[in-house]
């Protein structure tokens, strides 16, 4: 009895952490839109949270007609980019990857960080992974470029479990058990069936692609000019749909 | 001998003149113009109007990305906002341009759309695709975002004349400019 007890819990657990998997691939339903990995600003619950390089700004949008500025802390963290996933920000930066929790969603705290070598890194999350791309550059900085994979179950420590080099790769996104990643030839895209060792399905040729938003079905991609679609109905592997240039 | 000490002295005075006229205070470059890029500037409040025009509008660079719906929105940094119909993939196009200076980051929660004029916050009421307009603003939150925004500095790489820090840059024009600032 107690050896069925086992298996039925493991079960359970197997399926909610498969869940969770789920990250931010329907789109429709939702009363706030999506956007990229290097993003800036991003609305969670009634709060905007946006980031300039060494200031984290913390406006109450509860009421659109009144916005209130709740908060601005100050960072010495050269600030990139910024996620949100449920209670959680996800901030990149020069000098790393910096978990804040915003249970007191006026006043975000830090709760975790991992560092690295200076680089630009945006960053995508859910509830045990995370993904950041770092590119090292004279701009940036001279970390080693790749795709880091971090377990962040426990987010006051993540622990990276991989690093993928790649030439000047920028920003990403995540369609159920897809990874998407751009760099300077192209994107790439990655299995993540196994959520801490990406695989590489796929790469599709092209001059710089800078960002990603999985939308639904449909792949957005920020090139040098201009947006591409791409129709991810199967998700490793998308097909082109169109180009909207000028 | 006094004679040619005077005219020493003299003409160690006059060269020291070279160092003093331009207000980034750098001495080599100060006697050279270049063909580079000319801030152009204007009132806060002229600086911060929102404007919108119902047609696409050609980009004068590609910034972030932001889909809600059946609409993409492109930030054109430092200029505005395009909106992209997407109802359908195959079909998508340009339909409109939201000017706003000194933009440079959008989300979007509830048929508004939240974006930075330099440093003030502004909600655009999006529900008519033919008349998009501000509905609210709060002044002054993302100070770093002031005199840092995208249109701070030029559209291209090359000299450009360094904007003041007590004016609002609206754009940028190509002049004869004082080499004092590069990128």
């Amino acid at each position: 009895m107690k050896k069925a007890s086992f298996f039925l819990l493991a079960a359970v657990l197997v399926i909610v952490a498969c869940e969770k998997n789920d990250t931010n691939a329907n789109s429709s339903s939702t009363s706030t839109g999506k956007g990229g990995s290097l993003a800036r600003f991003t609305i969670i619950g009634n709060y905007l949270y946006a980031v300039s390089s060494h200031y984290l700004y913390t406006v109450d949008v509860s009421n659109p007609s009144n916005p209130v500025k709740s908060g601005q802390s100050a960072l010495n963290f050269d600030m990139e980019t910024i996620y949100s996933y449920k209670n959680r920000l996800f901030i990149g930066s020069r000098t790393g990857l910096y978990i804040y929790s915003i249970d007191t969603p006026s006043e975000p705290r830090l709760i975790g960080e991992a560092k690295h070598g200076r680089s630009c890194d945006p960053v995508v999350a859910n509830d045990s992974v995370s993904y950041s791309t770092l590119k090292g550059n004279t701009y940036c900085g001279p970390a080693t470029s790749g795709l880091y994979v971090y377990d962040v179950k426990n987010l006051s420590q993540p622990v990276l479990k991989k690093t993928i080099t790649m030439n000047d790769p920028l920003g990403l996104g995540i369609a159920d058990s897809a990874l998407y990643v751009c760099y300077t030839e192209g994107l790439k895209v990655y299995s993540i069936k196994n959520a801490y060792d990406p695989v590489e399905m796929k790469t599709i040729p092209g001059t710089d692609f800078a960002d990603v938003i999985p939308y639904d079905n449909i792949l957005i991609c920020w090139t040098n000019g201009g947006i591409s679609l791409y129709d991810i109905t199967d998700r490793l592997n998308p097909a082109f749909i169109k180009k909207i240039t000028d | 001998m006094r004679k040619y000490l005077w005219l020493l002295m003299a003409w160690t005075l006059t060269s020291c003149w070279k160092y003093t006229n331009n207000n980034t205070g750098d001495p080599a470059y100060t006697s050279q113009k270049v063909w580079g890029y000319k801030p152009v500037y204007a009132t806060e409040s002229a600086a911060k109007k929102i404007s919108y025009l119902a047609s696409s509008q050609i980009a004068v660079s590609y910034g972030n990305i932001y889909a809600f719906r059946n609409y993409i929105f492109q930030i054109d940094p430092g200029f505005g906002i395009h909106v992209i119909d997407n109802s359908t993939p195959s079909l998508a196009h340009k339909i409109g341009f939201i000017t706003v200076r000194g933009c440079s980051q959008i989300s979007i929660k509830n048929d508004k759309l939240y974006t930075n004029s330099y440093d003030d916050l502004v909600v655009l009421d999006f529900s008519d695709l033919q008349n998009v307009h501000e509905y609210s603003r709060l002044n002054g939150v993302f100070t770093e975002y002031k005199f840092g925004s995208p249109i701070s500095t030029p559209p291209g790489r090359g000299y450009y004349e360094c904007p003041s820090y007590d004016r609002l840059v609206t754009g940028w024009v190509m002049d004869s400019v004082y080499t004092s600032c590069y990128q």
